[in-house]
């Protein structure tokens, strides 16, 4: 059931692109080529839940009838250039009351049945899928706390925490609670699930649910300050049997440094300041200002997505992490080359 | 329409321009009270906001031509959008509607000489040109507000945002929300009151109406706005609670006032657009709009029903189902007003006989854009679907579809329209269509394709983003669009101003308008009519039989009304002749009153208090001397059945006053809603006895009020002193001891303690505040009185101060019954 609707909402963006006219036909051609990226990492009409499925149908059925609506309107109008030198209407002619009935059929009788419908359709029963799930319908919480500019996923009943890369099974209701350790942050994995709001003092929740195994983007997507820019997270959904074995290796405490250089770089990290903001767990560090570390090697990027996770991108990174992401709370250690070699090494043998 | 007067019509159209000389000069600007130079003020100072605003939005469109670009750095471009949000509402788009057209054609189109306060109107001016400077200051010094216009809290706190950037917002919003309140209350009073004999409500032009409507949403949707500024900075600067959850605040408490405001705010930006395509479009079909009676209904709905949806821009905060739901439909339910507005355009086009010159081509742009805002608009009241595509790009389109096509595009049609005019001049028809044409595909492909980014999952206010994302091309074709855009917009000023010097000559009509400012010489001399115009329907101008007996009641000397400034002033509803009004001529004071209140505000950002103290009290000895000047007493026999234009503008003001109170008791409660215990434990119950038996006092001193008023109007000045003294007795005693029990309270109950304590002080702190506006009021009336003796001028003012008191006293019981709440 899930996956036919899915095709039905994949189906529909053909059709309901070529009834669009004018300048948007230009943009939707661009759109069409692939160019402007349409059904992109971040679409919300390329859906991978049943919930998000079901709002991208939704919106095409809303495109289709906002075009028509918007076609009949400007067809008047064209109507109207047409007839310029003749007063009346075509027909009909100039009777007021039938302008004034006009009025009514177009203003006020066809709005209300549209305006029905739609109600119906999108705030009685769309919504019951993108509300927070029922309490007891979820099979697993992801705890989701968004930060000045990261985020932190913890796994209640595993001692995992990631930054920046949720990982969740497919074909599970995943109930996720999210939260924010400072300002408002909103939490949008656009394939997956409707957004939410992080707002102190509140715990919101919306369910991830895909039975597409996959890597999805997500972004912040209310205004929280100078890298709001750069607060980007992955989803990776996998099968369960794969996502117990990573979630088994994240609830394990730091690997032991095996390595001269990487030793090395495990003294600097506890001696250079890194676990005054950081965590290590099993180790002395136990900061909490900036994500855990803990496997941080097993990552795919790194400052919430705006770099990859390479030796060469974490050392320019240590060398001065304000040019890359300006604002962040990360300040410039004053690190000597060979000693960000050295970190590099030990934090990058931490899978 | 000189060279065609008899004789002794001349002779009255000389002495009226004797009587109605301006100073001329640079004076004559800075104490100008001509509604039509203050609209000229107007025009111009928001216009140059608009080329600001502009800039800032090329910025960011040049920043955001590629991924990864670095025009601007991630703290310029914060304040570059921030600052383009404040600068396009605030300082453009409302100041120019309000400010400037309806300033300039309300009282033209009423048959009016002036607004109902021709120095409050100057005041307005001078006011939003100061609050519009102290917001460029802070850009200048690099310490523009940096949170968005939206401003949420925490990040505006001070904790994440230490420097004075939110400042200048939370004082500059409070500062030019001033203005905007003073503008409405004069319009709405300028309306209801100084309407030509004859024009009664129903013969009203549609543009009035939106023009009306607009100013009621302003009245009562800015207080909300005002106080969540005014809460945020007692956050910021005296460390009170409203917004921080650890000491039992709500960040949503700002989101709710913040929207209470803003959703309005929408309406009060559109409506005045609504007005002016209402006017161009019978213009230019030559024909009645199709449903006048049903458009203004839905004119008046639509700025009611703005007060209802706030909470579809928080559909993504996570609020029980049930509540969204509700706002959902009330969001759907306004569809309806605006289509049937919609409809009557595009019907009245249909069966008129279009001429599609320059302000019908921007009118019909306004209709495409709008159309297309509109039905953005509803798709996301569609709950799921918003809280897709919330604060995404998409919204971005939605809003500048509804804003830039919608408000803009009317504003800009209507200054082609009203430009002959205001300057005798035609403006260039030709260059006027390409300037349209490229602003109309410009606005089509700068912000059509947002819609697309928004779908494909771009956030808004993102200094940058990856290049991997897919949104570079549209992006690309977004920023040419804006180029684009700008130059068609910079045509629209070339045009304009060329045709200045050199457009052709054009006598009082060119366009065969149906409103009366047609009826006047181009450009309007300062006293707009050299009779007040007969008016037998809502075309006045297609009347020509009534036109033809104006000139006869010219020559006669009739409703001339030439011995000074002077106006008729009308029924509210019927329009029927009330009284004649003399009205105030040029003054300083208005001037001398807004840069004392912005040095105020400056004072207060700087958290000088006692300086703004002292600030505040050289305010109030100047607003006392504003009033020394009683104008002469009207000459024709009043039939006065009609409250004076003094006492609307009161109960306006206290319109506004009672939003306010509104607001702090809806927000007492919010709070206590939010919290598990009320107080917080360890803080006493606020004791009964004291507050209630003040406030006993205070209500009694009601009755000594009304004695006042009836011996006023007795004209038996002794009693009318002795019973206003009385009272001020009373009120100030009442003061005096609650500002000492305030005082000893905060030695025990600290509003930096809880949020409980922050909304309690502040709660007491604004009644008291204004029982010492009050006590103020009656010191500057008995100063005057006593000096002057009654006047209709001073009866006036002691019926307007009365009906303070009574609203005050009826607040301080609500306040009273809030403060004792714990404890009930």
């Amino acid at each position: 059931m899930r996956r036919a609707d899915r095709n039905v909402g994949g189906g529909r963006p053909d059709g309901a692109r070529r009834s669009r006219i004018r300048v948007p036909a230009v943009a939707l051609g661009l759109c069409a080529l692939g160019l402007g990226g349409c059904g992109g990492q971040q679409s919300i009409v390329a859906p991978r839940s049943h919930q998000t499925n079901l709002i991208a149908l939704l919106w095409w059925w809303m495109l289709g009838a906002a075009t028509v609506v918007f076609l009949g309107a400007v067809g008047l109008l064209a109507i109207a250039w047409v007839r310029r030198h003749s007063p009346g209407l075509p027909l009909l002619g100039q009777r007021e009351d039938i302008s004034a009935g006009m009025v009514i059929v177009f203003g006020i009788a066809i709005p209300l049945v549209v305006l029905l419908a739609l109600f119906a359709a999108s705030d009685l029963y769309v919504i019951r899928f993108s509300e927070a799930p029922a309490a007891g319908s979820t099979s697993m919480t992801l705890d989701v706390v968004g930060h000045q500019w990261w985020w932190e996923v913890r796994y209640p009943g595993s001692a995992a925490v990631t930054a920046n890369e949720a990982h969740i099974p497919v074909n599970t209701r995943v109930n996720v609670v999210a939260t924010t350790a400072d300002v408002i942050h909103s939490l949008w994995v656009p394939r997956l699930a409707r957004k939410i709001d992080m707002i102190p003092g509140r715990e919101n929740r919306i369910l991830f649910d895909t039975p597409d195994p996959g890597t999805y983007v997500g972004q912040c997507s209310e205004f929280c300050g100078l890298q709001h820019a750069h607060m980007r997270m992955t989803v990776v959904a996998e099968r369960p049997a794969a996502f117990r074995a990573w979630l088994a290796n994240m609830a394990k405490p730091t690997p032991t440094p095996r390595s001269a250089p990487a030793r090395e770089g495990e003294r600097l990290f506890m001696s250079r300041g890194c676990s005054g903001c950081h965590t290590l767990r099993g180790t002395e560090a136990q900061g909490t200002i900036g994500p855990d570390l803990t496997h941080v090697a097993s990552r795919a990027t790194l400052a919430a997505l705006t770099i990859r996770n390479t030796p060469a991108e974490l050392a320019a990174w240590l060398r001065d992490p304000q040019a890359i992401k300006p604002g962040n709370r990360m300040p410039d250690l004053g690190l000597a080359r060979g000693e960000v070699e050295k970190l590099v090494a030990y934090l990058e043998s931490l899978h | 329409m000189a060279s065609t007067l008899t004789p002794p019509a001349q002779a009255q159209v000389n002495r009226l321009d004797r009587v109605w000389r301006e100073r001329p000069g640079l004076l004559g600007w800075l104490t100008t009270t001509d509604h039509k130079q203050i609209g000229l003020l107007y025009f111009f100072t928001s216009l140059a906001f608009f080329g600001a605003g502009g800039i800032e939005a090329l910025l960011m469109r040049t920043q955001l031509i590629g991924p990864n670009q670095h025009t601007l750095s991630p703290e310029a471009y914060d304040q570059m959008f921030t600052m383009h949000g404040i600068t396009m509402i605030f300082l453009f788009v409302i100041p120019m509607t309000t400010g400037a057209f309806g300033n300039y054609l309300v009282p033209l189109m009423i048959g009016a000489r002036d607004m109902a306060f021709p120095r409050m109107n100057a005041v307005s001016y001078w006011i939003f040109l100061g609050s519009g400077l102290f917001l460029y200051v802070a850009l200048a010094t690099g310490h523009a507000p940096n949170a968005g216009w939206f401003d949420y809290v925490p990040l505006a706190s001070k904790r994440y945002d230490p420097g004075l950037n939110i400042d200048f917002y939370g004082y500059g919003l409070i500062f030019n929300g001033i203005s905007s309140t003073a503008t409405a209350i004069n319009l709405i009073v300028t309306m209801f009151k100084l309407r030509a004999p004859g024009m009664s409500l129903a013969r009203m032009p549609l543009f009035c109406f939106a023009f009306l409507a607009a100013a009621f949403s302003l009245v009562l949707a800015l207080p909300a706005l005002s106080l969540a500024c005014l809460f945020l900075e007692l956050d910021r600067q005296l460390g009170f609670h409203f917004y921080d959850v650890a000491f039992g605040g709500d960040p949503l408490l700002w989101q709710n006032l913040f929207w209470i405001f803003g959703h309005p705010e929408v309406y009060v930006i559109i409506l005045p657009a609504f007005g002016i395509a209402t006017s161009i479009i019978p213009a230019f079909t030559h024909r009645r709009m199709v449903m006048f009676p049903l458009v203004a209904l839905a004119e008046l709905l639509v700025a009611f029903l703005g007060f209802g949806v706030w909470v579809h821009h928080m559909f993504a905060t996570g609020l029980a189902t049930v509540v969204t739901i509700y706002f959902a439909a009330a969001s759907m339910i306004i569809v309806i007003p605006s289509a049937i507005q919609l409809f009557a355009w595009i019907t009245t086009i249909l069966v008129g006989t279009p001429e599609f010159k320059t302000p019908l081509l921007w009118i019909v742009g306004f209709i495409v854009f709008f159309i297309i805002g509109g039905l953005s608009g509803v798709t996301v009241a569609a709950i799921p679907f918003d809280q897709q595509v919330n604060a995404s790009y998409y919204i971005v389109a939605h809003f500048h579809f509804v804003i830039f096509g919608g408000a803009v595009f009317p504003i800009l049609g209507g200054m082609y329209y009203w430009f002959p005019k205001l300057t005798g001049r035609m403006y260039h028809e030709r260059i006027g269509q390409l300037s349209f044409w490229l602003s109309f595909v410009g606005t089509m492909v700068t912000f059509f394709p947002m819609h697309i980014v928004g779908i494909d999952g771009m956030p808004r206010r993102v200094y940058t983003y990856p290049a991997d994302a897919g949104w570079t091309l549209l992006n690309e074709l977004e920023t040419s669009g804006a180029y684009l855009l700008a130059f068609g917009l910079l045509l629209v000023i070339v045009n304009l101003v060329v045709s200045l010097f050199d457009g052709r000559r054009v006598g009082r009509d060119p366009w065969e308008g149906a409103t009366l400012e047609w009826a006047t010489s181009s450009p309007p001399p300062p006293y707009n009519y050299a009779v007040i115009p007969s008016v037998t329907s809502a075309y006045p101008l297609w009347d020509a039989r009534d036109r033809a007996r104006d000139l006869g009641r010219l020559e006669r000397g009739e409703g001339v009304l030439a011995r000074g400034h002077e106006t008729p002033a009308s029924t509210v509803q019927d329009a029927t002749l009330d009284e004649v009004l003399a009205m105030p001529a040029h003054s300083i004071w208005p001037l001398t009153t807004a840069v004392v209140l912005a040095a105020l505000f400056a004072m207060l950002l700087l958290a000088h208090y006692l300086i703004a103290a002292g600030l505040g009290g050289l305010l109030a000895a100047a607003l006392c001397m504003w009033h020394g000047h009683a104008p002469v007493p009207a000459r024709v026999a009043a039939v006065r059945r009609a409250l004076p234009n003094g006492v609307w503008g009161m109960a306006l003001f206290l319109a506004a006053e009672t939003m306010l109170f509104a607001g702090v008791i809806s927000s007492y409660f919010y709070l206590d809603f939010r919290a598990r215990v009320w107080p917080p434990p360890g803080i006493p119950r606020p004791e009964v006895l004291d507050p209630s038996l003040l406030t006993a006092v205070l209500v009694l001193a009601t009755l000594p009020m009304v004695l006042a008023v009836r011996r006023a109007r007795a004209g038996d000045l002794p009693a009318t002193l002795t019973a206003l003294a009385l009272a001020l007795v009373l009120q100030a005693g009442y003061l005096a001891f609650q500002l000492h029990q305030l005082v000893a309270e905060l030695h025990t109950l600290h509003p930096q303690g809880s949020a409980y304590a922050s909304a309690y002080f502040t709660l007491l702190g604004l009644h008291h505040a204004h029982v010492l506006l009050g006590v103020l009021l009656d010191i500057g009336l008995l100063f005057w009185l006593v000096r002057q003796g009654l006047s209709d001028y001073r009866l006036t003012a002691v019926r307007a101060i009365a009906l303070y008191w009574y609203v005050i006293n009826a607040i301080a019981v609500a306040v009273l019954l809030t403060e004792l709440y714990p404890s009930l």
